[in-house]
């Protein structure tokens, strides 16, 4: 235990301290800034509930952050077992007829126009950081939100498969070929913005 | 003799894969070590197939924009910023529920 100023909790200022650094932390994972401002106030809120149960072992921060991490992980669930959302019968195997060719001998082979176009997904000098996170957010805005939870969860969050496949209740073999096919959607979304 | 190139060829393209299994193989790489088996295929698909070869080195390049992605909102100076407005929303929020302990 500490009883060093920082480690007091004090909820008035919370919002003025934390108040950008949580809603960064959520806007990007959850791409969408309404969805992230009421996470950011369902954050202080349980925060301030469970505030009798802050060791005071962590930074003020860490501990806002951990609730809003669990907070995002639950958004994540709860897209994963909605109804208006169908992943289809190929939900196990790798072939997306969005990509690939069906038609014997070329079975397998890259659509016209599906595979990479350009030698490089990366445009040309400095990367502009606005207008990557803009086609980041676009992109992800596009994935399935079954894929994008599961590539959120790696790609920034870099969750292992096991902690991963437990959250969203999948198999290992589920995780790779959603990661695959979050790919292939994003590598195309992207080159094809950059393209323009 | 003669026929073993042709056995060697029947032999190899039954272990050949198209450019499905080898994407995948490609992101699954990305998270994990392949297996000898899996890894000499990829590896001699990538020989002869430019468009995956391409799309090799794109999913590294995304994995490196991810990264970008995610460290220019892990700083303070990050592009996004609460709105005043939901600021004081939620202060407000807060010190409602403070007031009702």
């Amino acid at each position: 235990m500490s009883d060093s100023k920082e480690n007091i909790l004090d909820p008035q200022q919370w919002v003025e301290r934390y108040g950008d650094y949580l809603f960064n932390y959520a806007v990007v994972r959850v791409n969408d800034s309404g969805k992230a401002e009421d996470l950011v106030q369902e954050t202080f809120l349980a925060a301030l509930k469970a505030r009798d149960r802050f060791r005071g072992d962590s930074a003020e921060r860490t501990w806002l952050t951990s609730i809003l991490k669990r907070k995002i992980i639950d958004t994540y669930r709860k897209k994963y077992s909605s109804k208006e959302f169908a992943f289809g019968e190929h939900e196990d195997t790798i072939f997306d007829g969005d990509f690939y060719r069906s038609e014997e001998p070329f079975k397998g082979h890259w659509l016209e126009g599906k595979g990479p176009n350009s030698y490089t997904l990366l445009p040309e000098g400095e990367l502009e950081q606005e207008e990557l996170m803009r086609f980041i957010n676009l992109c992800i805005e596009n994935l399935q939100p079954q894929l994008a939870s599961a590539f959120i969860m790696r790609m920034i969050d870099e969750e292992d498969s096991d902690t991963i496949c437990k959250e969203l209740g999948i198999t290992p073999s589920n995780l790779w070929v959603m990661l695959h096919r979050a790919r292939l959607k994003m590598r195309d979304c992207l080159e094809k913005h950059w393209l323009k | 003799m003669a026929k073993a190139p042709n056995r060697l060829i029947v032999f190899m393209s039954k272990r050949m894969i198209a450019c499905d299994e080898a994407s995948f193989l490609i992101s699954v790489r990305e998270d994990r070590r392949l297996g000898f088996r899996r890894w000499w295929q990829l590896k001699m698909h990538l020989l002869s197939c430019h468009l995956c070869r391409k799309y090799a080195r794109q999913v590294g390049e995304l994995r490196y924009t991810m990264e970008v992605y995610r460290e220019g909102c892990s700083h303070e100076s990050c592009t996004h910023h609460l709105s005043p407005a939901a600021g004081s929303r939620i202060g407000e929020e807060l010190s409602r529920e403070l007031k009702a302990k």
